[in-house]
């Protein structure tokens, strides 16, 4: 008799010990399921949507709390170069982007924790008020500014980042594709060879 | 055969585990955002300090935006919720409690602001409104955004924001 109860507590323990870890599994690793890619972005449509499936809203609830839904606003995530690298602080990069079918964008960093990075340099977005949405731009993200007019501060990463890109009010012409959102080039990374 | 009861048994406790952890996360999280915006009461504005990294209080808050949150209940009838005018882009959205951006409004459709009266679908309508909107739960989150990317205009804007209404509406007596 004890020896069934110690059984079935170990089942029940174990059950849970794996219902709890696969449900992390899917929310740390599950969002390709549902994500498109162009290029390096990563773009989910299902942000928002009323008609989301629980591991999509799952997903979402944890990397983008309160998101709009596509009608208003999309959103692209870049977690890799053009390598399929981390993006790292101890790296630099450009980011070189075109005027895009819509009212409004701009590019954020955040940690890898989802939170904005603990710089102090007030450095952590950029946006179509300051560099224009009518010809190309190029912003840089790097640990220091250097002379560079759009900065993306890199400096308290720490553990990797990712850059998100909001497209407000996108016009119906906007589509997206590889061709027309930014495109991210590593300019060095520390302990590379000259 | 004896061991397969408990390996059944432990898969069964699984899945069901499972499931309703995806299903519970993204209402547990929804709970933690409106404690937070909710400091001051249900059925307020809460104006979000500018976002840095000190005043973030959820992931990926933009630093471009002046924020204002309230946290409605509707478990005593309608709650009014107005938006005022801001010169550059603003939008008014709504969020149920498990997430779902059931509703939103920005200046392209209101250049003058927007008044709306949230009730909880399945309730009859008040009369007089001009525009009700019904939410799929009793509880959730009203969220402003105007786009405000520099301290000056995050000021301008939030003296904007403190036009807003997000108020329960008074029920007649009987």
């Amino acid at each position: 008799m004890l020896r069934r109860i110690l059984a079935w507590t170990a089942a029940v323990i174990a059950g849970v010990v794996l219902g709890l870890c696969s449900a992390w599994a899917v929310l740390k690793f599950g969002g390709s399921s549902f994500t498109e890619h162009y290029g390096h972005w990563v773009f989910s449509r299902a942000a928002g949507s009323t008609g989301a499936d629980p591991y999509t809203r799952a997903i979402i609830a944890r990397e983008g709390l309160l998101a709009l839904s596509a009608r208003e606003a999309v959103y692209f995530s870049l977690y890799t170069d053009e390598h399929d690298r981390p993006l790292s602080e101890s790296c630099v990069y450009e980011l070189n982007g075109r005027p895009l079918d819509a009212r409004w964008w701009s590019v954020t960093l955040y940690a890898d924790d989802n939170y904005l990075a603990r710089n102090t340099d007030s450095a952590h977005s950029i946006d179509a008020t300051r560099a224009g949405n009518d010809a190309a731009w190029v912003a840089r993200i790097s640990p220091v500014r250097g002379d560079t007019t759009n900065w993306l501060s890199s400096r308290e990463a720490r553990r990797g980042f990712v850059i998100m890109l909001r497209v407000y009010n996108p016009q119906r012409d906007f589509h997206p594709s590889e061709a027309a959102l930014p495109v991210l080039t590593t300019v060095s990374c520390a302990g590379d060879t000259p | 055969m004896k061991w397969g009861q408990y390996v059944l048994g432990a898969l069964i406790i699984a899945a069901i585990v499972h499931f309703a952890a995806i299903i519970a996360v993204p209402r547990v999280l929804m709970n933690v955002a409106m404690q937070r915006f909710g400091e001051d009461g249900d059925n307020v504005w809460h104006l979000a300090e500018r976002i840095t990294v000190a005043s973030q209080k959820i992931v990926r808050s933009s630093p471009d935006f002046a924020y204002s949150a309230c946290v409605y209940d509707l478990s005593n009838g309608p709650v009014v919720i107005a938006a005022a005018p801001w010169d550059e882009y603003w939008s008014l959205s709504l969020y149920g409690d498990n997430t779902d951006n059931f509703f939103v409004i920005d200046d392209r459709e209101a250049h003058h602001g927007a008044e709306i009266t949230l009730i909880k679908r399945g309730t009859p309508h008040p009369d007089g409104a001009s525009m009700i909107v019904e939410s799929p739960s009793t509880r959730g989150i009203a969220l402003m955004r105007r786009l405000a990317p520099t301290a000056s205009t995050y000021s301008a804007a939030a003296d904007v924001a403190r036009e807003d209404v997000c108020a329960a509406v008074v029920q007649p007596a009987n």
